[in-house]
């Protein structure tokens, strides 16, 4: 599954260290998941959209194989 | 939070344990180096346990780092695949084990091999049903 974090996390100036402190995660599950190494928990995925104030469909794009 | 009180008690159980384990070495009553090393072990990995439990109460940047770890979601992933891994690599290794202790004409070995490899699946079909039921 795809995801725009990388993208939405630059265009708002924050830094991956603070990201993974407000997700209460890794910066390394932080930096996975812009690499689309990891795909997210329903619960991780859903904190992330909030941080952002967007949807979880904003921020990752389904793929259907 | 990590290191609970729960935690704590545990680690001074084992400091315990260990304590014990070394007296009745060093007094004779138990009739193996062994315990004496087995019971230095439980008092280092105790005493190493409370340090770090006094550390995460004094430390917030520390208790900070260790619940991050303790609670990251890729962590526990990576622990759950590793251990899936571990299983899958152990069975595969036992069976070859066996196929080459039967060649060789170990009946023994080939013997406590297959055992293991029942039991690890037998708690394999264990868990399989507990968790089934479960979730």
């Amino acid at each position: 599954m795809k995801n725009r974090i990388e993208e939405i996390r630059s265009e708002k100036g924050i830094r991956q260290e603070e990201f993974a402190r407000q997700m209460g995660v890794s910066r390394q599950t932080i930096s996975s998941l812009e690499n689309g190494r990891y795909n997210p928990s329903i619960l991780l995925a859903y904190k992330i959209a909030k941080y952002f104030g967007m949807t979880i469909e904003e921020v990752f794009i389904f793929e259907e194989d | 939070m990590y290191y609970n009180n729960k935690r704590l008690a545990l680690s001074f159980f084992w400091v315990i344990a260990g304590a014990v384990l070394l007296a009745l070495s060093i007094a004779e009553k138990l009739d193996s180096s062994l315990y004496a090393g087995m019971g230095g072990a439980l008092i280092a990995v105790g005493v190493l346990q409370i340090m770090r439990n006094l550390k995460y109460r004094k430390d917030p940047a520390y208790r900070e780092k260790v619940d991050v770890e303790a609670g990251d979601e890729r962590n526990r992933f990576l622990r759950m695949k590793s251990w899936s891994w571990a299983g899958y690599v152990t069975i595969l290794v036992e069976c070859v084990g066996v196929i080459v202790a039967m060649v060789m004409g170990e009946r023994t070995v080939m013997t406590l091999l297959s055992y293991s490899v029942c039991l690890i699946l037998c708690v394999y079909w264990i868990s399989y049903l507990v968790l089934n039921k479960k979730y």
